[in-house]
């Protein structure tokens, strides 16, 4: 039966009843920065692996750029280009949002758009974290 | 089916013609030479003609900062009739865009405007909306006014000497931004060419102690400061060496002096100094820059450094200085350049506090260009040093703190709105269970009083209509020049966006979108008032099937205008007009060329008969919103037979109601018929059915509980003495 008290079906991520606050927040960190899971490799394991690929390639982006490398163009050029590709990824291997107050313990399955919400809403605040750091440190010119 | 079709090739019409005609301005963005920032002759690359009537002769630039003169041939000879300066030679005070308005300015020499002329700017609201001869006609302001008078944008103010401009409706921060740029660069040019006096400050009376404190103490103390400037500073590549590093100081005040040369030097430079002039000291300790300039030459000005003291600006010539062979004070660091600059005013009051400036040129990278800024330090002598410790010093307001004490009162009646309408909506529960289907005026009293007070007191009279512009406009800040006074100086705006921010991450994007955007209130004013004048058997709502591809457009629309300004912040800016905003509220409907009236009429007009197409299927900054509304912490209720029930889904005018009874928070708008229908008893299945069994069985109805149910009666066990006989 259909619950309409939620945008989609509830879902339950693994650590979803630990008991303890630091680990659910440690375990929710880490759901933040890591968007695979040892299922997702096991279902579609070329698109995952892929993923691993161009956030390794993202990942070298924000070297170069940290290291005056790269300029602020190319940057976001990539953080755009991994954000699309992790949407795939977490629909594929991490498929749930969470629903309601961002303390509360509710999650969801997640929908493509409540996942490019989601991803874009984050990769958002990281990369503009990122960018504004390098800029104000003198890395990044534009 | 047909009537589907004619309304999709009407919305792609109307898309069509709005982006069709694009009024280019002359001045946006516009290519000028790289050498208009750094040639010697700087009328050959610009008509200064245009801002000094009269003159066919000018001078290479010269002072610092630099200006030309204007001279006019009488009888074969040359007779000075003004100055034409480029403002980002004097000030790179950037506007709306994080950029600045590049200004060529013309003054005669009785210190009055004699023309202003835009080069370039980049500023998205006159690209399109406002048309650029509204900044034209603003500049036109100034022609005739004397460059000392006090000009501020608002109403003047005779009993305050203030001479009041019109502002530029809707573009608030520009022209704040274009007055800041034209008193500063008028005022500098005035003040070195001697039409407006230097101010005469009180001259500092030291405390001398006889003590001689070491280097540390002196920088310790404020009596030694330090500039750097960084190579990223002005567009070098980021390197391990400064640009330039300078320390300075004020070398008068006996106690600093003698800790800095040695008693005998000391005595030395101050019986050298007249009255009213005052040494001070530079050495260059890193960078590779140096501060004299390589181009000086014996006679000439040093056109790196400079001391600036309230408006009043100090340059030295070659006379000014002296060597400096070391530092007596012990910690000094090494140094492989040094002087003494000697400041020859009774203008500059060491009483006070005053900058050492460093003037230097940014190099943009990606085009190469040139173009002037300046680093500086300020300072002022410890109180310890000064008679009386230092003065009261009172120092004008910025020009955004101007504004919100101008608009104070409208500030708080904003501010009042906001705040009002949030405890409005946070109280819900409470007006929706004193709402019925039949009678929603407990909720719809403060809904229709607040689009009223939007579409009246925030979108016509502040014009403080949100906009995907400027979640651009930030954008193209963040990368450029992110300054906060920027967006200070447009309170009602920048307090807006706190508002939709925070309302967004509580309840939703809703709350804006369906009570305080101005246009969405005119919007779905329009469709209510329609349907009370009869033309309710016109309305009409999409079939859910096209209503779900529909809604998708506005998020295309968004991605697009982001992706577009990667790319090019104009074309973004000007694709913008898919919003009608501007049309509606900052130029009116009847101030546009045709196809941007019809538009905005057009959607208006579809309004009356579809509840507000604009929001449902192409605002952009309703999809920029809706996208995290997705997290928003607290939604609306739902019962679990709302799966089956489809009483809240019809009245929905929003149609965010799924036919499992699911709300899509994304597009809910906040209307709250929901919430009506979940605590009406009489017009919520599952509530009218309990009500009716509790009637027949002769139950209490008790109130309706936070869950949307009645409350349960529970047998409760009598106690025994209730249940005892009574003698």
């Amino acid at each position: 039966m259909v619950n309409p008290m939620m945008p989609t079906d509830p879902a339950a991520p693994p650590y979803a009843s630990t008991q303890s606050v630091a680990r659910l927040i440690a375990a929710e960190i880490r759901d933040h920065l890591w968007p695979w899971s040892r299922s997702g490799f096991q279902r579609q394991r070329a698109v995952q692996a892929a993923g691993l690929a161009l956030a390794l390639a993202a990942s070298v982006a924000w070297v170069l750029a940290a290291l005056g490398q790269l300029q602020a163009g190319a940057v976001i050029g990539w953080w755009f280009g991994w954000s699309v590709f992790e949407v795939v990824v977490r629909l594929g291997s991490k498929p749930y949002v969470k629903d309601g107050p961002w303390w509360g313990r509710r999650y969801r399955v997640a929908n493509t758009m409540d996942m490019v919400c989601y991803v874009g809403f984050k990769n958002l605040l990281i990369g503009a974290t990122l960018f504004i750091g390098l800029k104000s440190l003198g890395f990044l010119v534009i | 089916m047909k009537f589907l079709a004619a309304f999709r090739n009407t919305l792609l019409s109307l898309v069509l013609l709005a982006t069709a005609p694009l009024a280019l301005g002359d001045a946006y963005e516009a290519k000028l030479p790289d050498e208009i920032n750094t040639a010697p002759e700087l009328c050959k690359y610009v008509s200064c003609g245009d801002v000094l009537p009269g003159a066919t002769v000018f001078s290479e630039r010269k002072g610092q900062p630099r200006y030309v003169e204007g001279y006019a041939e009488e009888n074969g000879q040359r007779k000075l009739i003004g100055y034409v300066m480029l403002s980002t030679d004097i000030t790179d005070t950037p506007a709306y865009s994080g950029k600045p308005v590049i200004t060529l300015i013309g003054m005669d020499t009785g210190g009055r405007f004699v023309g202003v002329k835009i080069l370039k700017h980049s500023e998205p609201i006159l690209l399109l909306g406002i048309p650029e001869s509204a900044l034209i006609r603003f500049n036109q302001q100034y022609i005739g006014q004397f460059v000392g008078n006090n000009i501020e944008i608002g109403q003047s103010r005779p009993e305050e000497s203030i001479i009041g401009l019109d502002a530029i409706s809707g573009a608030t921060v520009t022209v704040i931004a274009q007055n800041q740029v034209m008193m500063t660069s008028g005022t500098a040019v005035a003040r070195q060419v001697g039409i407006l006096k230097p101010t005469i400050r009180e001259q500092a009376k030291f405390v001398e102690t006889g003590t001689k404190p070491d280097w540390a103490t002196l920088v310790k103390d404020g009596s030694v400061k330090r500039l750097v400037v960084k190579p990223e500073q002005v567009g070098l590549p980021r390197g391990d060496t400064l640009f330039i590093d300078l320390w300075f100081g004020y070398l008068n005040q006996p106690d600093v002096g003698r800790a800095i040369l040695g008693d005998a030097a000391y005595r030395n430079l101050m019986s050298r100094l007249h009255e009213g002039e005052h040494a001070l000291f530079v050495i260059r300790s890193g960078g590779v820059e140096s501060f004299k300039g390589s181009g000086f030459v014996r006679g000439g000005i040093y056109d790196r450094v400079q001391v600036r003291q309230g408006g009043d600006s100090f340059t030295f010539r070659d006379l000014d200085s002296s060597n400096l062979y070391g530092i007596e004070a012990a910690g000094a660091p090494a140094f492989n350049e040094s002087a003494i600059f000697i400041v020859r005013s009774k203008a500059f009051s060491a009483a006070y506090p005053w900058k050492f400036v460093f003037l230097g040129n940014r190099v943009d990278r990606a085009t190469g260009a040139r173009s002037f800024t300046n680093f500086d330090t300020e300072y002022w002598l410890s109180a310890a040093y000064l008679q009386g410790g230092r003065p009261k010093v009172v120092k004008p307001d910025a020009p955004w703190v101007k504004v919100w004490k101008a608009r104070a009162v409208e500030i708080g009646l904003f501010a009042a709105l906001l705040v009002a309408v949030a405890v409005v909506y946070a109280f819900r529960d409470a007006l929706t269970r004193r709402a019925t289907r039949k009678n929603k005026w407990p909720v719809n009293a403060f809904k229709y009083s607040a689009w009223v007070v939007s579409i009246g007191f925030v979108g016509f009279g502040l014009m403080a209509q949100p906009s995907i512009t400027q979640v651009l406009t930030w954008f193209h800040a963040m990368l450029f020049h992110w300054t906060w006074e920027l967006f200070l100086t447009d309170p009602f705006i920048f307090l807006f966006w706190i508002f939709i921010i925070v309302t967004t991450f509580v309840w939703g994007r809703g709350l804006f979108c369906g009570w305080l955007c101005p246009f969405g209130s005119l919007s779905e004013l329009l469709y209510k008032v329609g349907a009370a004048v009869g033309l309710k058997r016109f309305q009409f709502q999409l079939p859910r099937k096209w209503h779900d591809r529909l809604k998708w457009v506005k998020y295309g629309v968004f991605f697009g205008l982001l992706a577009v300004s990667f790319f090019s912040m104009g074309l973004a800016e000007k694709l913008a007009e898919v919003e009608p905003f501007k049309t509606t509220f900052l130029v009116g409907l009847f101030n546009r060329s045709w196809p941007y009236t019809l538009f905005a009429a057009g959607l208006l007009g579809l309004s009356i008969f579809t509840e507000r197409p604009f929001c449902k299927y192409l605002c952009p900054l309703g999809a920029s919103l809706a996208m995290p509304s997705t997290f928003r912490w607290f939604g609306l209720k739902r019962k679990q037979e709302c799966n089956s029930c489809k009483a809240c889904a019809v009245v929905c005018g929003s149609q965010a109601i799924d036919e499992n009874g699911r709300i899509d928070h994304r597009e809910c708008l906040h209307c709250l018929d929901c919430m009506v229908l979940y605590a009406d008893s009489h017009a919520c299945p599952p509530l009218s059915q309990e009500r009716k069994r509790r009637t027949k069985a002769g139950l209490p109805l008790t109130p309706i509980g936070a869950n949307g149910y009645f409350i349960p009666i529970k047998p409760v066990p009598a106690r025994a003495e209730a249940l005892a006989p009574k003698n």
